[in-house]
């Protein structure tokens, strides 16, 4: 995955590139859950995957500048 | 008696209320005129004419199965002329180019255009304080009529604008377009904040398209639908293109950004519930295209009902 991971600019263009990339393990748990409940999504069914793949865009937010 | 209710009556009606006033305002047409003004500035922004120049296409194959040839065509929301550029000079002469994006308008030079070209910047939803009635050949639309506010009202000045037996040929975004980002926005928006808000237009249905051209007064009627489908590496690829093409929300009401954690919920959404094998993942266009045209005498007409001479019965 680093070779993917290059130095780009803007905030945003760098969160799309983590939440697709860097944490995509994570970003894929996310979207299994609520493939399983989406016909009846309701605030924070899902939690605890997305605490884990925040914690892991933030990491990788603050560690490539 | 009478005094107290005339008073009554003035003022209940003195407040102007802005939703019973006059055609529901949807879209905040001078936000969309800044997007595309702004997109059509920007320098990658011919790289995003993919879905334009495939739509302007297929209007082309549907304008040319049109048997007649047009002095002027008038090209209303005409963007930098995706569909105008296609005119051939044996079928029409002159295209008369309106938009009420000024920067899109004069994007790309009178050289890349076959036909003899005008640019008119004006808004669209007033067709008649631009063109008299009665003085067209033909109008033609290609993805523009889905920012307009006032759909009905915008399809009656089009006819009106139209002389008799004068065409009218459209491609508007509808029905699916854009489910896939629609769906993966709310869902992520539903389960993160517990709401949802609008992120992308209400979209216009295909039945209500044939109801609205028959209402606005075209006989004739051809309505179809199609799709367009694209492939994005991710969610973040499509919704840069769709601000490099002027195509962001400009839907009226107090708008609140998305935020970080929910777009970025959305951008793990989209994949799992719409993803392809190959990784990338989809957006559908779908595009409704309608062919109508001004009643006149010469026309052909249906006979009256009770004359048919033959039972239907025998043909079937």
């Amino acid at each position: 995955m680093s070779s993917t991971v290059t130095a780009t600019k803007t905030p945003l263009a760098r969160l799309a590139l983590h939440s697709t990339a860097t944490c995509s393990v994570q970003a894929t748990a996310y979207g299994k859950c609520i493939l399983a409940t989406y016909t009846d999504v309701t605030k924070d069914v899902c939690k605890e995957e997305f605490a884990r793949f925040s914690v892991c865009l933030r990491e990788a937010m603050r560690r490539k500048q | 008696m009478l005094r107290s209710l005339a008073r009554f009556a003035a003022v209940s009606s003195a407040p102007p209320n802005p939703n019973t006033l006059g055609p529901f305002q949807v879209f905040d047409r001078n936000v969309k005129r800044i997007q595309r003004d702004r997109a059509a500035l920007r320098e990658g922004s011919r790289t995003v004419d993919y879905v334009r120049e495939e739509v302007a296409d297929r209007m082309m194959e549907r304008f040319m199965d049109i048997k007649r040839t047009f002095g002027t065509v008038l090209d209303l929301g005409s963007g930098s002329g995706h569909f105008t550029k296609l005119l051939e000079p044996e079928r029409a002469k002159k295209s008369v180019m309106i938009d009420s994006s000024e920067k899109a308008l004069h994007r790309d030079p009178d050289s890349e255009f076959e036909v003899q070209v005008e640019r008119i910047c004006a808004d669209e939803e007033n067709l008649l304080q631009i063109v008299e009635p009665n003085s067209q050949e033909a109008i033609v639309s290609c993805l523009s009529l889905h920012w307009v506010n006032d759909l009905p009202g915008t399809l009656v000045q089009i006819r009106e604008a139209l002389k008799p037996d004068g065409l009218f040929l459209g491609a508007m975004f509808g029905g699916d377009t854009l489910f896939e980002l629609r769906t993966a926005l709310q869902l992520a928006e539903l389960e993160r904040e517990g709401g949802i808000a609008p992120h992308i237009s209400p979209m216009t249905q295909t039945r209500d398209i044939s109801n609205l051209m028959g209402r606005a007064g075209f006989s004739l009627l051809t309505v179809d639908v199609d799709e367009v489908k694209v492939a994005y590496p991710d969610m973040w690829a499509l919704m840069d293109d769709l601000g490099a093409m002027g195509e962001g929300n400009a839907i009226l009401g107090p708008r609140r950004a998305l935020r970080r954690d929910t777009l970025a919920a959305a951008s793990a959404i989209y994949p799992v519930l719409h993803g392809q094998e190959d990784g990338s993942v989809p957006a559908t266009f779908q595009i409704i295209y309608m062919i109508g045209w001004k009643p006149a005498p010469t026309q052909p007409q249906p006979l009256e009902r009770g004359t048919g001479k033959v039972p239907l019965g025998d043909v079937l």
